[in-house]
């Protein structure tokens, strides 16, 4: 790193701190415009609005910081400059097209690693992104839904102010309309039911399993579903039984949830996404020049992967320089491997307990 | 870990058996996946052979290296698989690990790695592969019972060019000797070596003095 | 008669080899066994403990058996993967009648065994009752190799009765027999880390009895310097004190000229000579013309090697020596073992701590199956088959008339010659895959070919069972229970893991089964294994190999027990000749003079070249059941010609070459693979597969005289390059003999 690691940190903090303040900024005057000047902000769900702020912050703040570890910064930019290059755009913007699919829509990359890992994960995943779809422009007064002047048979919605649609409350879309979080509830908990069935089966998983990185997140997500559908049981089964408590509680949740976001498990719904760059990174490699190893001359890597790992290395300040004005890096890890042997081999041939060999035939 | 318990290597004992690369994929945190390393250095020339787990460096350059923050040790000091939300395949690790550990999964597009077999060591079994390793070229013992049985001595530093990489893993040494270096890369041809080793080979003819 | 019912191509098609690749309930994640039981690998003589883990009544892994105290968890990579042929796709599952020109069919167990009875009574009315031969294996527990001697001589009545430890253990036991008084290593291997020199003679540790290598190289760590000696530079050779690289057959000229340094040098013990050993001023006689340089014009080595050698071994205060089948598998095996056992004598230093002499053992139950009477000359507990008094024993045991014992029978490869000659007609073959594993492949072929029945027990149909008639199935080690006697001498006990797949039962009962019908059925009326190992201890008892004080509760208790072992409050004998007190009415040893005599067939400007043949550490024997495991054929898939880079070069040969390897008795094509390690007029090809990759079609059917252990390790061969074939056989998968 710099010369100064300690002023660098601080700076880095200072700057990321920036980056979560102009996020968090964001975010409220996204609200104060989303909500026309909070003419349609809904009071009741300040507590929601609050907690996306500080959210907003720390995932600002998160991003910031991560993007300044020397190899997070050095993919980010060859990523964006490689996808912007002249000429390969258009053919990119149709790779990207296709890797959002693969990887974020159908999310089919977990198969490979198991089916009912992606199962788990596609069902967490979706419904997360469904009850996000609706809380947020809820919360933020984007949406609001009000009685039609004419009927009391019809609800008419609005988005940032402006009608877009009215339905009958006897209708098909209406029960979908106020029912899409249990919707997303139940997809949740199948994937958390899922999850936790995988994990109980995989020895190896139970091991390495941490309970602030792996469990917390599943306990999270299941209070939430819980406390959201008991709200709806209540409502509709038991004529609005400890309805207030039900949804201080579920509240109390979904706070809890988004001041998780920046720090927790979560953070990979954002971080993951921006490394869909390693894939046009590892072509625009391919189709460079290989870097062979300097031991067996056969091509390990890109030559542009090397050459910007070296330059990582020195960033980080791990020297692999070789007393001969060689670089490690550029040997082979099969290579490195043998050297190891070799080099513990040799120690003890010094060392006079080898074979006798030079002895009897010098 | 397996409180005073190590992993130590002695290259010189390993006959090439695979027993560690055979077992390694018996353990439960990668069952069906072998992480395991082992080399065959020249069999043209030689029958020697290089046996490499995963060396859990103080500060893994794996870690360092890794754009997604994948990487993470445990709180005794086992370097683990990248975290599979985070890891996106990159091979960063893979490349810049000074002992050419991490494996990056082409079919699961992830990297994995030797964790020390945590599953057994952290409820205080042997990892899979020092426990059958019959040359015991692969030791997981205290360092007392080393230090009692070995010739030489254990020692866990080492010196890539200017770099000091300080491991979990020990490697057995001539009494004396401070650190391993790895440093000079002799540069004639494809015959690169350790300062001071000549390339092994074990030619018959030559000690039959028909060479 | 019996030739294949199909072709080679359409039964491997059927019965395999076919890879097993992944546990039962594959490699996702597993839950908890529900069993854990501790057994032993039955891939060696060596008999690592392993535990095998259990779960819904299926055998899904391993568990390394830490508290064992011979290998303390240690595994070689077919103990790793031996639990990968529980729940094969090729076991057996039905008895198979051969329908020529239609593979074989699937019959009854009752019709099965009623033919084998009938067939064996039909050829033993016709032509006598030593026209049906029994041949088994090193493999099976005492308790099974004990039935199979008592079912030859009871039941069939037949002297005929021999095994395939006559491959492998006989040379050495001879020579120990003869010159020590018992067939048996003499040291526990906790003696060799406590040696100051040891000497490794014709044994490819690393790959043929890996576990012994931690004791080795724990020798070194002490201190110890060690020698080894073999043609190829191994891979304990590679970093030893002193790597000799003897000459296929050379053996006797290091160890003589060792012996005659040593003599001229006074590193001799004088007083144990005196004290407690005969006939060594004859040896003295034999070793004179043994200079250096004869030794190592015999060895084709510089004599400053032998010269280094008896330096390093003349004078040390302890010392180990140990051989394998490259010191035995000579048509003179016995007395090169005899040559290293008068080196052994002449240093005084054996039967005490850190001084032994030990031959490994490299069956599964190597050393317990020489001892309860498979062998065609002897009967349990190691005795004489032609000694009245243990004829009368063991008579009196079975409770049939001495005089209805057979005498002494033919031994394997004559047994083979009689069946190719027409004098053997029924064979009834278990634990034995001879068309890959006997020297001088096509002639055993044809040998099958003639006889009149052939039934073969077996759970995989093997290439020797493709020639039966009947196929009997059989059960797997872990699917029975029993005891085998490992390396050391040591009992072990190979618990019952699962049980049989619906289908296949265990050998003793298909044997019992048998011998009930053919009118011996109150003589095989055991229960279980547990009754047959009780009659085998009294069997032994009072004779050199007394199992009698062994119980199977003792060897749970005691981690093993090492016979001898005369009473229940005996504490077995893990090393013997303590006090220099050896097997013979006057306790004194017996050197014995050894003079080298070439091979059985030398190289010749016809054929040139020596060829050597051996094992690789991913394939136990003839391959049967290793050859079925996906991981061991990935380690090793087919076998190469190893030849120096001199060689090739004379040959036009680049490493990756096919080459065509021809004897006076066939040729096999492999590819070449050129490596230094390997001495300049030999090659070596290891002989685990079968068909035109195995190496046995070229090996010479030559034998010792005393042991009648073929000549493996030497026969003369021409090398050339050619094309890749391209016939059926060739396109095969490895693991059946095709060629990659």
């Amino acid at each position: 790193m710099s010369a100064n690691p300690a002023t660098a940190a601080g700076s880095d903090v200072t700057r990321a701190t920036g980056w979560g303040l102009a996020v968090a900024a964001l975010v409220v005057a996204g609200i104060y415009v989303g909500s026309r000047g909070l003419r349609d902000f809904d009071p009741a769900l300040v507590s929601y609005a609050g907690a996306s702020v500080f959210a907003a912050f720390g995932l600002g703040y998160r991003y910031a910081m991560w993007l300044r570890r020397p190899p997070t910064r050095l993919y980010w930019r060859r990523g964006w400059a490689i996808f912007a290059q002249k000429g390969a755009r258009r053919h990119n913007l149709r790779v990207l097209g296709r890797l959002v699919w693969d990887n974020v829509v159908t999310q089919r990359f977990i198969e490979r690693r198991s089916r009912v890992r992606w199962a788990a994960h596609w069902l967490i995943a979706w419904g997360c992104l469904l009850a996000a779809a609706v809380t947020f422009p809820l919360s933020f007064g984007w949406i609001r839904f009000e009685t039609a002047p004419d009927s009391q048979q019809v609800y008419r919605a609005f988005v940032f102010g402006l009608h877009i649609l009215s339905f009958r409350l006897d209708g098909w879309l209406a029960p979908l309309a106020f029912n899409v979080l249990d919707l997303a509830a139940v997809l949740v908990l199948a994937g958390l039911f899922l999850a936790l069935w995988r994990r109980g089966r995989d020895r190896g998983a139970l091991v390495v399993q941490q309970f602030a990185s792996d469990l917390l997140p599943l306990a999270l997500l299941f209070a939430v579903c819980v406390t959201g559908l008991f709200l709806t049981v209540s409502t509709h089964l038991l004529r609005g039984l400890q309805y207030g408590f039900l949804s201080q509680l579920h509240a109390a949740t979904v706070i809890l949830t988004l001041l998780y976001l920046p720090f927790g498990k979560f953070f990979h719904v954002f971080q993951r996404p921006a490394q869909l760059g390693v894939a046009f990174y590892k072509r625009a490699g391919e189709d460079g020049a290989p870097a062979r190893c300097e031991r067996c001359g056969e091509p390990f890597a890109s030559r542009l992967h090397v050459d910007d790992l070296k330059q990582v290395e020195a960033a980080l300040g791990v020297r692999y320089g070789l007393a001969d004005g060689g670089h490690y890096q550029d040997l082979c890890p099969a290579c490195r491997r043998k050297t190891l042997a070799l080099a513990q081999g040799a120690l003890w041939q010094a060392a006079g307990r080898g074979p006798e060999r030079t002895e009897t035939h010098g | 870990m397996n409180g005073e318990h190590a992993f130590f290597i002695d290259h010189a004992r390993c006959i090439g058996c695979h027993s560690c690369v055979q077992a390694c994929e018996e353990c439960d945190t990668h069952r069906g996946q072998s992480m395991i390393d082992l080399e065959t250095i020249q069999r043209p020339d030689s029958v020697q052979t290089a046996p490499q787990v995963c060396m859990h460096c103080e500060d893994p350059v794996c870690a360092q290296v890794c754009p997604a923050d994948a990487i993470k040790m445990t709180p005794d000091g086992v370097v683990q698989s990248a975290l599979a939300p985070r890891c996106v395949g990159c091979s960063n690790c893979v490349l810049a690990c000074p002992f050419g550990v991490p494996k990056y999964q082409v079919e699961l597009d992830q990297m994995m790695k030797c964790d020390m077999c945590y599953d057994r060591t952290s409820v205080g079994k042997r990892p899979m592969c020092a426990t059958v390793c019959p040359s015991q070229a692969l030791a997981f013992t205290s360092r007392a019972e080393i230090e009692r049985t070995r010739r030489g001595h254990a020692v866990n530093e080492w010196r890539f060019g200017g770099e000091t990489v300080r491991t979990q893993v020990y490697v057995m040494v001539p009494a004396g000797v401070p650190a391993v270096r790895v440093d000079l890369l002799r540069r004639d041809g494809l015959q690169a070596a350790p300062r001071g080793a000549a390339p092994p080979v074990d030619d018959v003819a030559v000690l039959l003095g028909e060479a | 008669m019996a030739r294949l019912p199909v072709s080679v191509p359409d039964l491997v098609r059927r019965y395999g080899p076919h890879l097993n690749r992944a546990p039962a309930g594959g490699w996702a994640p597993a839950g908890e066994p529900d069993r854990v039981v501790p057994t032993h690998c039955c891939f060696c003589g060596q008999q690592c403990g392993i535990q095998l883990k259990v779960r819904r009544g299926k055998v899904v892994g391993f568990e390394p058996w830490e508290d064992f105290p011979f290998n303390r968890g240690k595994l070689c990579p077919k103990g790793v993967k031996r639990y990968l042929q529980d729940e094969h796709p090729d076991r057996l599952r039905a008895p198979l009648e051969r329908r020529d020109g239609d593979f074989f069919a699937e019959v009854s167990w009752d019709a099965a065994l009623d033919r084998t009875a009938r067939e064996i009574r039909r050829i033993q009315d016709r032509h006598g009752a030593d026209a049906v031969a029994l041949l088994t294996g090193a493999s099976l527990t005492n308790e099974r190799a004990y039935l199979m001697g008592k079912f030859a001589r009871v039941a069939l009545r037949t002297p005929h009765i021999d095994y395939n430890g006559r491959l492998c253990m006989v040379s050495a036991a001879a020579a120990s027999k003869r010159m020590l008084g018992i067939d048996r290593a003499a040291n526990p291997w906790s003696d060799i880390p406590r040696a100051e020199v040891v000497l490794v003679v014709g044994a490819n540790v690393a790959e043929c009895a890996p576990i012994t290598t931690d004791y080795l190289w724990q020798a070194r760590e002490n201190g110890a310097r060690i020698i080894v000696l073999d043609p190829r530079l191994t891979p304990i050779a590679r970093t030893v004190d002193l790597f000799i690289p003897v000459k296929p057959g050379g053996d006797i000229g290091v160890l003589n000229g060792m012996l005659h340094v040593m003599i001229g040098r006074g590193w001799i013990d004088r007083r144990f000579i005196a004290d407690h050993t005969t006939g060594w001023d004859e040896v003295v006689e034999a070793v004179k013309p043994y200079t250096p340089e004869h030794g190592g014009a015999i060895a084709g080595v510089p004599p400053a090697l032998i010269v280094r050698a008896a330096e390093l071994w003349g004078p040390a205060k302890t010392s180990f020596l140990l051989h394998a089948r490259g010191l035995e598998h000579h048509a003179k095996g016995v007395d090169n073992c005899m040559a290293a056992i008068n080196l052994v004598l002449a240093s005084g230093r054996i039967g005490r701590e850190g001084c032994g002499y030990a031959m490994i053992t490299g069956q599964g139950n190597g050393q317990g199956g020489r001892e309860q009477g498979q062998k065609c000359d002897q009967l349990p507990g190691a005795r004489d088959i032609e000694n009245p008094d243990h004829r009368r024993h063991i008579a009196g045991l079975w409770g049939v008339p001495e005089a209805s014992l057979p005498g002494k029978g033919l031994s394997a490869v004559p047994l083979v010659e009689a069946i190719h000659e027409g004098r053997i007609k029924g064979l009834l073959l278990l634990c034995f895959n001879p068309v890959v594993s006997l020297p001088d492949g096509n002639f055993v072929r044809e040998a099958l070919e003639r006889l009149e029945f052939f039934a073969v027990i077996d759970f995989f149909l093997s290439e020797t069972a493709r020639y039966a008639d009947l196929v009997l199935p059989g059960a797997l080690m872990e699917e029975d229970e029993g005891t085998t006697t490992n390396v050391e001498g040591r009992v072990i006990h190979h618990r019952k893991v699962v049980d049989p797949p619906p289908g296949a039962r265990e050998d003793w009962r298909i044997v019992c089964d048998l011998a009930a019908r053919l009118g011996a059925g109150d003589k095989f009326a055991y229960r279980s294994p547990a009754e047959i190992f009780d009659e085998l201890r009294a069997a032994s008892r009072g004779g050199v190999a007394d199992y009698y004080g062994i119980t199977w509760d003792r060897i749970d208790r005691e981690h093993g027990v090492a016979w001898p072992c005369p009473t229940l409050d005996h504490p077995g004998t893990p090393r013997l000749y303590e006090g220099a007190r050896f097997h013979f009415p006057d306790g004194r040893a017996r050197f014995q003079p050894v003079t080298w005599r070439p091979a059985a067939e030398p190289t010749d400007a016809e054929y040139p070249v020596v060829l050597t043949t051996g094992r690789v550490v991913a394939h136990y024997l003839s391959g049967t059941q290793t050859r079925r495991i996906g991981a061991l054929v990935d380690q090793a898939p087919q076998p190469v010609c190893e030849m120096h880079p001199k060689l090739a070069a004379t040959l036009g040969v680049a490493d990756g070459d096919v080459v065509r390897i021809e004897s006076r008795r066939g040729a096999i094509t492999v590819r070449a693979q050129v490596v230094r390690t390997i001495r300049p007029d030999t090659v070596f090809v290891a002989y685990h597969w079968p068909g035109d990759r195995s190496a046995n079609t070229l090996t010479v059917r030559a034998i010792d005289p005393v042991s009648h252990i073929p000549e493996f390790k030497v026969c003369a061969v021409r090398v050339t390059k050619v094309e890749r074939p391209v016939d059926a056989l060739a396109a095969l998968p490895p693991e059946a003999g095709g060629l990659r």
